[in-house]
């Protein structure tokens, strides 16, 4: 069950992905995206951590998403006809760089002798995650929610209409 | 083996009753929704069509059904012939971890009256609420039309921000219920429901869900004499009709969330616990059918500068003060 | 059986296939949305191991991955509408004001 699991959401979240980063439209990468995100929720939730899965849907889907779609719609790019990207000679070592550090990393995993072992039935409920984040890790948390905080001020300081006098 | 055979039937027939039941209601919610809002404005509102009205939300489901399902030449085909589909889907999958009843004890077997009983339900709620955006705005911008882009762009900041505020609003309810799952809060008020422990949170519950469901007095998204009807300006046929079976599932959907959340769920004398769910849902689905009869629009900066001036630190002072009661109590 | 190393190479394949995409688009947000596609490959890598270890340190981390992916995606996207301001684009190829 886990195993038919495990492939049919490992193939989506690819494929989402190969769509995502070769559509020329980005409205169209983003709904390809969030498809990738939802399988990769899915997992998460398969690995026995419900808590991030639902911070997943929540967080990546449900509000980053949005925002990357809210900013498409505004500055009108979506119909994009140009053509993307630069011919074959100039992106063919990239495939095979990314494809080389990608099969190392594969060959790398695989080799670890601990690795072999079916992975172990764990689930994490979400108060064990909520104690420990608001007890071990409450600074960490705190320090977060201050970024947070100041990423807000800064995309406002960024995004505010220029005022007179300014910018020109 | 025949234990899972039991529990998946199980499951079948809980889905098929739920799903059933909403629709059947969501249809009848349009039918009350219009016959309210006649009396409201000192007019019968639909009576022709069987005794008071009671078929036309089946002449309504035909007439759909048989127009023209029309697509704008420009329009980004697949997008436009998905987005309605995803209205409907995430209001109607909200339904799976709303519990209606106690457990219920048949032939020795417990069966919870709920499809599935998450222990992370609210935020399974929280994040089909969170991607219902989705609809709306792919919908929108698939039109290939200037009002439709409006609105799908105000429905997306709209509902972006309130999301904020309804969430904040949810973390005393799930404070005193030391729970995520639905069931679990809704057991926690079985002495006193959450709208007196917390009336705060609930008042700002209320307005940010108003936001959400993108109903009267913050309707910006589909603002008729503004722009056209908003997002579903070009739909037409039962592609319309899937974003108004959105629509209506969704005023369920909030109805059930606040029952739960706030009123106690199936808690009440004297009456079996389910007809005090379903009349508490309906009670909710009534306060927004009048809160529409009776409340004018806002206009958009106005929307977007309450809510995240005057309800996001309201929710977030709420979060603080219910949490020290808490401390200061134990 | 599905070990540890399934999920691993997953991730791995889906963080050289964002990197794939950040070196090749041009647009600027869609490089965006490959980076986030990154932290997600490093997050699949976290509760997966958070799982093969039965430790919880793993999904803590995923959640301060989250929260940092949220600031970066407000300061990044405000950074993309100051420049269309003043380019009216966001192809990458544009941006160019500091090469020498």
């Amino acid at each position: 069950m886990t195993t038919v699991l495990f492939y049919i959401l490992g193939f989506i979240m690819l494929t989402a992905t190969l769509l995502c980063i070769t559509r020329r439209n980005p409205v169209h990468a983003v709904i390809y995206l969030v498809a990738g995100f939802f399988a990769l929720a899915l997992m998460f939730y398969l690995l026995g951590a419900p808590l991030a899965a639902a911070w997943q849907i929540i967080v990546y889907a449900g509000a980053i998403m949005v925002l990357f779609l809210f900013i498409i719609m505004m500055l009108g790019l979506a119909p994009q006809e140009t053509p993307e990207g630069p011919g074959w000679r100039r992106w063919g070592p990239l495939v095979l760089l990314s494809a080389s550090l990608m099969v190392c990393t594969v060959l790398l995993i695989m080799q670890d002798p601990a690795a072999g072992k079916e992975i172990g039935d764990f689930y994490l409920a979400p108060q064990a995650v909520g104690e420990s984040l608001f007890g071990r890790y409450v600074l960490a948390v705190e320090m977060v929610s201050f970024q947070l905080l100041f990423a807000t001020i800064g995309a406002y300081l960024l995004g505010r209409p220029l005022s007179k006098g300014e910018g020109q | 083996m025949n234990e899972m055979l039991i529990s998946l039937a199980l499951i079948l027939v809980k889905l098929g009753l739920i799903f059933g039941v909403v629709l059947t209601m969501a249809a009848y919610l349009v039918l009350a929704e219009r016959k309210i809002l006649g009396r409201m404005q000192l007019r019968y509102g639909p009576n022709r069509i069987g005794p008071g009205g009671m078929i036309e939300p089946m002449c309504d489901v035909i007439k759909l059904i048989t127009k023209e399902d029309f697509i704008p030449d420009r329009a980004d085909k697949w997008v436009f012939l998905f987005a309605p589909g995803l209205t409907a889907l995430t209001a109607l999958l909200s339904f799976a971890v709303v519990p209606f009843a106690p457990p219920l004890t048949l032939f020795g077997r417990e069966i919870p009256m709920v499809v599935c009983d998450l222990n992370i339900g609210l935020l399974y709620i929280f994040g089909l609420s969170s991607l219902a955006v989705y609809g709306v705005v792919l919908g929108g911008w698939a039109s290939n039309s200037k009002y439709s882009l409006l609105g799908a762009m105000r429905g997306l900041a709209q509902l972006l921000s309130y999301e904020l505020a309804l969430g904040l609003a949810l973390v005393p309810v799930v404070m005193s219920a030391k729970s995520f799952s639905l069931t679990e809060i809704v057991m926690a008020q079985s002495t006193w429901p959450n709208i007196l422990q917390h009336p705060l949170a609930f008042i700002i519950f209320m307005i940010s869900v108003t936001a959400e469901s993108k109903r009267t007095p913050f309707d910006m998204p589909e603002a008729e004499n503004e722009i056209v009807a908003g997002f579903h300006t070009e739909y037409s046929g039962m592609r319309l009709g899937l974003f108004f079976v959105g629509e209506y599932s969704n005023l369920i959907v909030i109805g059930a969330m606040t029952t739960v959340f706030f009123l106690g769920g199936w808690h009440g004398p004297f009456l079996p616990p389910v007809v005090w769910f379903i009349m508490k849902v309906l009670f909710v689905a009534f306060i927004f059918i009048w809160m529409r009869g009776s409340m004018p629009r806002p206009r958009y900066d106005q929307l977007m500068h309450f809510g995240w001036k005057v309800l996001i630190p309201l929710a977030l002072l709420n979060v603080v003060v219910s949490g020290a009661i808490r401390i200061a109590l134990n | 059986m599905i070990s540890v190393y399934h999920y691993m190479s997953v991730a791995a394949i889906l963080f050289a296939m964002s990197t794939y995409g950040v070196l090749t688009r041009r647009n600027a947000i869609v490089i965006f949305m490959c980076i986030e596609l990154m932290l997600n490959s490093v997050n699949l890598t976290f509760i997966s191991l958070s799982s093969h270890l039965q430790n919880i340190d793993g999904q803590i981390f995923v959640f301060f991955v989250m929260a940092v992916a949220a600031a970066e995606a407000a300061v990044g996207l405000a950074l993309m509408i100051a420049f269309y301001r003043n380019r009216e684009s966001i192809d990458v190829d544009n941006i160019n004001m500091l090469k020498w």
